[in-house]
């Protein structure tokens, strides 16, 4: 049957072939004049909506307007699965939509569990399906045997004794060990040992040769590691000997193998601690972007990239601070990163922005030109410079305990934007490197009780009312060229919501998800508000994350506009709810903060 | 006028008793069948049939679920030109079924409904040869063209009014969509459209 719509797209794409052809048959189209009603409160719905051309929006009876649905977008699906229509689907223009009746859609639930799961779920576990889904061919099926896959191999003489085999083994932490032999090489691994001596009637004097396996199953250097592993389960063993023209070079190990993927970020980190120059810091640095998108084509939640990011980058500042500063000062000042690097929620490089706190004022002299040559690093390391000078080697940015604690309560006094928004840089900060002691007490400086409903805290929150959300006042994406500022629109007014919060509370924690749940904890945010607005931040993360590493461009990371035609229509209709959630967020703030007065 | 209809009876026009007896009962649902066949030439009288599709209309909403979109297994020979109009090969037909079989199902499935087409002149004449050669009647139900529906709306306003009456011209004016154009079932879908927009809006 001819359908207009690409039914290739979540949530039909769970369905499997056939049963997509049965949906397929199972189609009627229905068509409305401009100003029809769909469906009405109270109505029972006779099935799913897909519409096909036009824009159908939804209103509850006092004419708030909930959503508006476009291409091959779906309503109302709560309806058929609780007897009756909550709001009213009005079509704006003529409009056609093909029409699921009720009891087949009813069945299609029931014959597949993602399908159902998706309808039956909120945002966030619909992400979820929908990430899966995204989860291609893995790249492990496409990587090649290289240096990094592959460990030298031992080799002992057919003489060695199995005591002395077993010792090596131990020594060089390899669980199997070739043995050379005038005609050929075998091998011998532990489970053989321990066979031949527990099992069998060798000693530990007993030759190796003599019960070394001398059918060695090779691979060649360069093949496909899927390749390897289709050989070691034919075979039923653990590991393969790899050669190149011929010669073994080296040994390929399951474990090892099993654990390339998980821990590809292993291999950085183990250069990060392992460097010993700046130069080898900086090649394992410009790494990160490889490995950020080799992770997130994996299908790696954006949750998990950031954590594992927020660690490399920080043990990435570390060394080099170890490597610049000399012993005598490390102890003696702290450096904080700020903003999204302090809350942890940094994934491509965005800007610097750091702090430093000094123990002693006499130190400055000396420190100084060291905290250049660390700035110049991390310039190498690929952050650009923060635009506005929110740098450790600007004046403004460091400072002796004391007199940090002076200017957070200059800040805090002023009740101007300028000092506010400095604030809230600072209140993200995170020590990285040198002593974290030294932060503590600033930090307390504006963790008091005395900012709880203060005006303070108005005057803290106000920012993010800042700018609107891109939603028409039909609660229709409002684009500017085809695009949104997601970081204005989206990331911002929540970020900077929850950190309002968190500092009149006294929150000591920095990152936004970790604030949520803690606002949840103590009951300044219901548990519906806190799940909804972390789905919201992930969502935009992992969108924002995705148009980026598509972007090529020399600093992704600082692409803040969303191109909305590239978004798939499950993609724009998850935005759109997890936009309205922002829009609710700031009317939240605004009560709460007694903001319309301002 | 009984006279007239007994004519018609004894001269094979009228569905005689029996399997298609009910054709000719007055229809009080509130349904129609809109159906397109597509031929091998362009020719009422010599033109064979290759395929009909046909869907039913109620109210706003096309029944496309229930629809029927037959092709018929035949050796016509088709005018290329004509092939490329409707995309039927001669490869294509051979997963037909036999045009007795075409007729009954569509016989069927149309039942005593009013039918709805785009110059469906041409259409009627077509199955009628048909009809008539297998069981000796010609289609007695009530016939709707929807393009003159569009005429007498149309000047209804403005008596003098040039119009485009092409298929492509009327859904253009009417804004409905072309859904794969000289497919049967394509054409089917949007002359529906035409006839909901044209009487429903």
């Amino acid at each position: 049957m001819t359908i207009q719509i690409n039914l290739n797209q979540p949530p039909f794409s769970f369905l499997s072939d056939e049963q997509l052809e049965w949906l397929t048959s199972r189609l009627d189209l229905v068509f409305f004049p401009q100003g029809a009603v769909i469906l009405d409160e109270g109505d029972p719905a006779p099935g799913i909506y897909i519409v096909y051309k036009g824009i159908v929006e939804e209103t509850d009876s006092e004419g708030t307007i909930f959503s508006q649905y476009g291409n091959e977008d779906v309503f109302d699906v709560r309806a058929v699965l609780e007897t009756a229509c909550k709001h009213r689907y009005t079509a704006m223009e003529e409009t056609l939509c093909y029409l699921l009746k009720a009891k087949d859609f009813v069945q299609l639930l029931e014959e597949s569990n993602d399908f159902s799961i998706y309808f039956k779920t909120d945002l966030g576990t619909q992400e979820q399906l929908v990430d899966q889904r995204e989860t291609g061919v893995s790249e492990f099926i496409l990587s090649r045997i290289d240096e990094d896959t592959i460990r030298s191999p031992v080799y002992v003489t057919g003489q060695t004794s199995l005591a002395r085999v077993a010792a090596l083994m131990r020594e060089q932490k390899h669980d199997a060990i070739l043995v050379r032999t005038a005609k050929k090489v075998g091998i011998v691994t532990g489970t053989d040992l321990l066979r031949a001596t527990l099992l069998g009637d060798m000693t530990k004097q007993t030759k190796v040769a003599d019960i070394a396996n001398y059918n060695l199953i090779d691979v060649t250097y360069g093949d496909f590691l899927f390749n390897a592993l289709l050989k070691m389960t034919q075979h039923g063993i653990e590991r393969v000997v790899v050669r190149q023209d011929g010669d073994i070079i080296g040994m390929l190990e399951l474990m090892d193998m099993l654990s390339l993927f998980s821990t590809h970020s292993h291999v950085i980190a183990m250069r990060i601690e392992q460097a010993k120059t700046m130069k080898e810091l900086v090649v394992a640095a410009r790494r990160l972007e490889t490995l950020i998108n080799n992770l997130f084509t994996q299908g790696v939640k954006v949750v998990a990239i950031m954590e594992l990011i927020t660690t490399l980058n920080r043990r990435l500042m570390q060394r080099a601070y170890d490597l610049i500063f000399p012993e005598r000062l490390r102890n003696s000042i702290c450096i904080l990163v700020l903003g999204s690097e302090g809350r942890g929620e940094q994934i491509l490089k965005t800007d610097q922005d750091n702090a430093v706190i000094l123990e002693n004022e006499h130190d400055r002299e000396a420190v100084l030109p060291l905290l250049q040559r660390l700035h110049e690093a991390f310039l190498d390391f690929g952050y650009p410079p923060c635009p506005g000078g929110v740098m450790f080697i600007s004046d403004s940015w460091i400072d002796t305990g004391e007199g940090w604690q002076n200017r957070v309560n200059r800040w805090l006094s002023s009740a101007e934007p300028e000092p506010m928004m400095n604030m809230a840089i600072f209140m993200d900060a995170e020590p990285v490197c040198g002593n974290p002691e030294l932060f503590k007490p600033v930090k307390a400086s504006w963790q008091k009780e005395s900012l709880r409903s203060s005006i303070t805290s108005a005057w803290f929150a106000r920012p993010a009312l800042q700018f609107e959300t891109p939603l028409t006042f039909l609660g229709k994406i409002r684009e500017d060229h085809g695009s949104i500022d997601i970081k204005k629109g989206g990331i911002f007014p929540l970020v900077h919501g929850v950190r309002a919060l968190s500092f009149e509370y006294g929150i000591n924690e920095c990152n936004t998800l970790a604030r949520l749940e803690i606002l949840q904890g103590r009951h300044v945010l219901d548990e519906e508000i806190a799940q909804g607005l972390k789905d919201a931040l992930l969502l935009f993360l992992r969108i924002r994350l995705r148009q980026q590493l598509q972007s090529h461009s020399d600093n992704p990371g600082l692409s803040q506009q969303l191109k909305l035609n590239s978004l798939r229509s499950v993609d724009r209709s998850l935005l759109r709810h997890a936009l309205h959630r922002v829009k609710k967020f700031k009317q939240f703030l605004i009560n709460h903060y007694h903001l319309e007065s301002f | 006028m009984w006279k007239h209809a007994l004519w018609k009876k004894l001269s094979g026009q009228m569905p005689p008793q029996g399997r298609w007896q009910h054709l000719a009962d007055p229809y009080d649902g509130d349904e129609v069948v809109v159906l397109d066949c597509e031929t091998s030439v362009f020719d009422k009288r010599k033109g064979e049939l290759l395929s009909v599709a046909a869907v039913r209309v109620k109210g706003r909403e096309i029944m496309l679920s229930g629809a029927i979109d037959i092709t018929v297994k035949s050796n016509a020979v088709t005018d290329p030109n004509a092939v490329r109009v409707h995309y039927l090969r001669r490869e294509d037909r051979e997963q037909g079924v036999a045009v007795s079989e075409a007729i009954e199902n569509l016989l069927d499935f149309i039942g005593n409904r009013p039918i709805c087409g785009f110059y469906i002149e041409y259409d009627r004449a077509v199955l009628n040869r048909y009809i008539k050669q297998l069981y000796n009647f010609k289609l007695p139900n009530r016939f709707i063209e929807v393009s003159e529906i569009y005429v007498r709306r149309k000047r209804r306003l403005v008596p003098e009014l040039h119009l485009d009456l092409t298929f492509e011209g009327l859904a253009k004016d009417l804004k409905v969509p072309v859904i794969e154009r000289h497919t049967a079932m394509g054409d089917v879908i949007s002359t529906a459209l035409m006839y909901i927009k044209l009487t429903r809006f």
